[in-house]
């Protein structure tokens, strides 16, 4: 029984991430946060996007002094020196780092110490919004996570910057858990989708490591399984753009045999820029609108789920 | 088990439980069409427009087989294998022959029912074609999600404002439950002497909360609750 109120407790990380710049992660990160704030949940938010760092502003906060690369720097011993309270009770903000040149990629070792770091926080939830693009830094915060959130906007680049991050994410997996080079060197050709060897889908891959070493094309079916990204649609203005998610996710399964969590959708709204420009937060400034609205639903699906899986322990 | 997509069988293509009512598969099936839409913007990094057609195609033809119960029940022989591996609760529960078939929605398409066939080598010629059915229109049915927690009580007063919040009529909410816009007014109003028996009450109620896109049960037990208060006044 206390072990599992001890379960009930643990915290989570959530990495909001998908590929690609301007997409609103920030914004569905900083309002989730706040909605989960709100909810008595003890938030924490870090803006990961090493090379754009502007969560802060979503929050309406101007650029604080501390920041993550203060601690990347070791100008500060522990991570707690740069977290900032903010306005809102529960929540608080690791703010990114403003000095890119050379935060934006920290080395094996910056990385290991901020992913450590993280592990030992007080919180409920800890919120980390990545930058774009795959480089192996967003992927790894992202695998690390207890529960990756892919963000797209319903265009074709956004959706196949989505599925090139998917690809990507979890063909880093399947590497972390191979030891035999040979296996290891088929993983990063196959990641090319023109590759010789006909490799096209995970199936595929696999199929062809089985051939190699059996068990470890059984390790890697595994991964697969147990892969499980969530999916959050923004700047939806048609039922067609709702419909994209339960698209994708039917894509993933039947050509990456993942499953993908479609969490939900928000609506497009100038409220949302406006809430930007005026520096308000837009679950507070505007909490009755549909992208707050879409948010607030968007936030219960995460939590639910959370306590489904936790019910099927009784 | 991760499989090909050619290798995936009718239930799995349609993404439809073994089990599936044969009204769950029409709508499975209304469902993956609209997701393979040879234009959808979802699918073309991943398939090459021959690959989305080959898929179309066998969404096709695992409607038509699973949708005539004969056909459904051959197929499900041919599978025997996977069936057998499902976890218990899975089980498909041996499905009673029905007298009547099932009929998809627009007679006119519904080929001449299919005569038995016990062989499993008459299975193997493919059922007759048929024009593809016009689907019915989808009933636009919200996701639920447990109603607001911060909200205490649910009032009728409560209630307006969510309706409101969602951007939705009266009428709005009347066409999606097919209630009366005067009884739903009712209930907003809390007109408690106009409004039905407790048991119907609380149809209305649960229909009217799913309708807003909210779990029924602690609206409908909230608003009878004052119900209940006002037909039975505690005694002076
Ligand atoms: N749902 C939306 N409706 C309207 N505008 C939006 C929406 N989501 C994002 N935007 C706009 O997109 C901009 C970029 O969002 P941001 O969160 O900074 O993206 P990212 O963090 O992915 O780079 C925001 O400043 C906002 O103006
Ligand atoms: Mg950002």
């Amino acid at each position: 029984m206390i072990e599992l109120q001890e379960a009930l407790r643990k915290k989570e990380i959530w990495a909001i991430g998908g590929g690609k710049g301007g997409i609103g992660k920030s914004l569905i990160t900083g309002n989730i946060g706040i909605t989960l704030a709100r909810l008595k949940k003890k938030v924490l938010l870090v803006d990961a996007d090493l090379g754009g760092a502007n969560l802060h502003t979503t929050l309406g906060i101007g650029v604080p002094e501390m920041t993550l690369s203060d601690f990347l720097n070791r100008r500060v011993e522990t991570i707690q020196e740069v977290i900032i309270k903010t306005a809102i009770p529960n929540l608080s903000l690791i703010s990114g780092a403003q000095d890119f040149l050379d935060a934006a990629n920290p080395n094996f070792a910056q990385k290991t110490r901020l992913l450590r770091h993280l592990e030992t926080l007080d919180a409920d939830y800890i919120l980390l919004d990545l930058g774009a693009g795959t480089s192996f830094n967003i992927l790894d915060f992202f695998l690390f996570s207890d529960h990756g959130i892919l963000v797209v906007l319903p265009e074709p680049t956004a959706i196949e910057n989505a599925y090139r991050f998917i690809k990507s994410a979890f063909y880093r997996r399947f590497k972390k858990v191979v030891t035999n080079q040979n296996v290891k060197d088929l993983i990063d050709a196959a990641m090319d989708q023109k590759n010789s060897m006909g490799i096209r889908t995970p199936v595929d891959l696999i199929e062809r490591v089985k051939s190699m070493e059996k068990e470890v094309g059984e390790i890697l079916e595994l991964e697969v399984s147990t892969f499980r990204p969530k999916l959050i649609v923004n700047q939806v203005r048609t039922k067609n753009d709702v419909q994209i998610g339960f698209s994708m996710k039917s894509a993933c399964q039947k050509y990456f045999g993942i499953n993908l969590e479609y969490l939900g959708y928000v609506e497009y709204d100038d409220c949302v820029w406006q809430s930007i420009r005026s520096k308000r937060p837009l679950v507070i400034e505007y909490p009755y609108s549909r992208p707050a609205r879409c948010i607030e639903r968007v936030v219960h699906n995460l939590l639910r789920k959370e306590q489904m899986t936790l019910s099927m322990l009784y | 088990m991760l499989k090909k997509i050619e290798d995936l069988n009718y239930y799995e293509l349609l993404e439809v439980s073994p089990r599936a009512t044969s009204q769950e598969i029409h709508k499975a099936y209304e469902r993956i069409r609209k997701i393979y839409d040879p234009n959808s913007i979802a699918l073309y990094s991943l398939f090459s427009p021959d690959e989305t057609e080959k898929i179309r195609q066998r969404v096709e033809e695992a409607y038509r087989t699973l949708i005539y119960e004969e056909n459904r029940r051959m197929y499900d022989l041919s599978l025997r294998d996977y069936l057998d591996e499902l976890p218990p609760q899975e089980q498909p529960p041996a499905r009673p022959v029905s007298a009547t078939p099932v009929q998809p929605s627009h007679p006119s398409s519904v080929p001449p029912a299919s005569p038995p066939m016990p062989s499993p080598a008459a299975y193997a010629a493919p059922a007759p074609a048929a024009p593809a059915p016009v689907p019915p229109p989808p009933v636009a049915a919200l996701p639920v999600q447990p109603p607001p927690q911060d909200i205490a009580e649910f009032s009728g007063t409560v209630l307006r404002m969510l309706r409101e919040q969602r951007g939705m009529t009266i009428q709005n909410v009347a066409d999606t439950t097919k209630l009366s816009a005067r009884y739903l007014e009712c209930i907003e109003e809390e007109n408690f002497a106009k409004l039905p028996a407790r048991p119907y009450l609380r149809g209305f109620l649960v229909n009217y909360a799913k309708a807003l896109g909210y779990e029924p049960d602690r609206i409908a037990a909230d608003f009878l609750k004052r119900y209940d208060a006002f037909k039975n006044p505690p005694k002076k």
